[in-house]
């Protein structure tokens, strides 16, 4: 079976927020609720770089390891869902969470909070696929669809990659080997092997893959 | 073959050796750029300081974002996995077995001491010992903390001895309702906690004959006679207890209530931790306090049931008290002649105050 995994190019990503943009349209996110974000590291200075951030839909996952009623669950794809007719909305797996994925919904009064919401890889989630409760609940289900999530689809300049993890480290895999560097040889082969240095271009991504 | 004079085999010996030298360079400096550790880093790549500060073995990498929203900036918070790990390796393990022990301890010293009599036996006669405004803060304490320790066990445990049950969808029911019923009344343990020190703080102080008391370990083992005041020293080490882990449990339960303050993840984590040891403290504390008031000690439950004491009990369990409140009796019935000997309702005086 798949191994769905997002990857996002640092290389690349230009903070355009087309992936939040899409995401929040495509699924309804409730209010409050960020499922996607860019997150800008060294704005301004040299190195810096933009990398857009969901649900990361790790192995051993944080959030289903302190949940106190267990709904989260990971499907066959490797997708951490969870079960919003199950959750509790105590917050745990929010705090848990490196990225702080599930969050919650802000609307309701005094603090009421209500049920954690997170990126589902546009997978749906446990209600009958395509039905009505499940796109209110989860949002869209584009996985049975066989279409990868809107973010990845939206990107820009293809720096978010959605898909199977094979494919997806293949895909950057290539795009190292035309960039010319590599994390073994950490700054010596930056200046030297690059195709863009060679020919005396400036800036961020290859136009090449 | 042509003529090999000396100069030309100088000439050709030179030449050997230069190439024999290009040949062992090239290799040395092969070998250099081979392992990058020994060349001079010419041009830094500045995104390795970057990834190196994203995955946080210094201070966190700030970052900026466009979405609105408590730490979105932060890219991978890595106390997150530390709660995680606490959590599941550190602590509910170990809470389990906290409680299960001072129970497990309680239980066995109840079997090896049993219940310990009242001095030389019933008198018949009472004493006034707590007022009804004690007595109805003290159980509604003694509910809510019942209730909350119930609720809160549930969260803590119930995924792994619930859950396998009854199953996903009924445990979910009954979490959800914990979770609330937690919230609902959490923050009525703040008027327990302020009630009781305003009418019982006082008395709690410590004095010197507590340490005798304590010294002797309350007379629990053996028969030997403990002098204490209107609360013995084991009744003070619980009060202040019940006050300083009730300070803790409050706070940390008041910011885990209202998380949209804009706190942030670490502070919560923080909150859940402090709540939860407190909370094992707590119940485990209680245990002990329940075991003394109702099986370990003939004749206490009354004072919260009723109100009353028997007259050997107190002279028995609390002589420094007794024989204040009987003196004050005397002089209430010399100065009023309104007051029977030893069963009065109404006086609040004598459990009031004490000088002692």
């Amino acid at each position: 079976m798949a191994n769905m995994k997002f990857y996002c190019d640092a290389e690349r990503c230009i903070e355009c927020n087309a992936c939040v943009t899409a995401c929040k349209n495509e699924n309804e996110v409730p209010w409050g609720v960020n499922r996607r974000r860019v997150v800008t590291i060294k704005d301004g200075e040299p190195g810096e770089r933009s990398l857009s951030v969901a649900c990361m839909h790790c192995t051993d996952a944080p959030c289903a390891a302190v949940c106190p009623v267990d709904c989260f669950y990971t499907t066959d794809d490797g997708l951490v869902l969870h079960d919003k007719d199950i959750c509790i909305g105590c917050g745990y797996c929010f705090y848990a969470c490196p990225f702080g994925a599930p969050q919650f919904p802000e609307s309701g009064a005094f603090a009421s909070r209500g049920k954690m919401d997170k990126c589902t890889f546009c997978a749906g989630g446990p209600e009958e696929t395509g039905s009505a409760n499940e796109y209110r609940k989860y949002g869209a289900n584009r996985l049975a669809e066989g279409k990868l999530p809107l973010c990845a689809e939206m990107c820009a300049t293809k720096a978010l990659l959605a898909g199977d993890a094979d494919v997806v480290s293949d895909i950057y895999r290539k795009r190292v080997m035309y960039r010319g560097s590599s994390v073994l040889d950490w700054g010596v082969n930056y200046d030297k092997a690059s195709i863009r240095k060679s020919q005396g271009m400036k800036g961020k991504a290859s136009s090449r893959s | 073959m042509r003529h090999l004079s000396p100069c030309r085999l100088i000439r050709i010996a030179a030449v050997a050796v230069l190439l024999a030298g290009f040949f062992f360079v090239s290799t040395v400096s092969a070998e250099q750029a081979a392992s990058p550790t020994t060349s001079p880093i010419m041009v830094p790549n500045p995104a390795t300081d970057l990834w190196r500060a994203v995955r946080q073995r210094e201070a966190p990498a700030a970052g900026v974002t466009q979405v609105q929203g408590v730490q979105s900036g932060v890219l991978i918070a890595k106390s997150g996995e530390d709660f995680r790990n606490y959590r599941k390796d550190d602590f509910i393990g170990i809470a389990g077995w906290v409680l299960a022990g001072a129970a497990g301890l309680i239980l066995l010293f109840y079997f090896v001491r049993g219940e310990i009599p009242i001095p030389d036996g019933r008198s018949g006669k009472v004493i006034r010992r707590f007022p009804d405004f004690d007595r109805v803060l003290h159980w509604f304490t003694a509910i809510l903390f019942i209730f909350l320790a119930v609720t809160g066990l549930t969260l803590l445990f119930g995924r792994y001895f619930m859950l396998p049950v009854i199953g996903a969808e009924a445990f979910s029911v009954i979490a959800s309702a914990s979770k609330e019923g937690h919230n609902l009344f959490g923050p009525l343990f703040i008027f327990s906690v302020l009630g009781m020190f305003f009418r019982w703080a006082r008395r709690n102080l410590p004095h010197a004959y507590d340490f005798k008391w304590l010294a002797k370990g309350g007379g629990i083992i053996g028969n030997a006679h403990v002098s204490a005041g209107f609360f013995n020293a084991g009744e003070k080490i619980w009060f202040w207890s019940v006050m300083l882990l009730g300070v803790a449990i409050i706070a940390s339960g008041l910011v885990l209530l209202f998380p949209v303050y804009g706190q942030g993840r670490e502070i919560m984590q923080l909150a859940l931790v402090i709540h939860g040891i407190v909370a094992i403290l707590f119940i485990a504390g209680s245990f002990g306090h329940i075991y003394i008031g109702t099986l370990g000690t003939q004749g206490s439950i009354e004072s919260m049931k009723t109100g009353f004491v028997d007259e050997n009990w107190a002279k028995g369990h609390h002589d420094l008290w007794y024989e204040q409140a009987k003196a004050e009796q005397k002089a209430n019935a010399a100065a009023g002649d309104q007051h029977s000997a030893s069963s009065s309702r109404d006086d609040a005086l004598s459990p009031a105050t004490e000088r002692t």
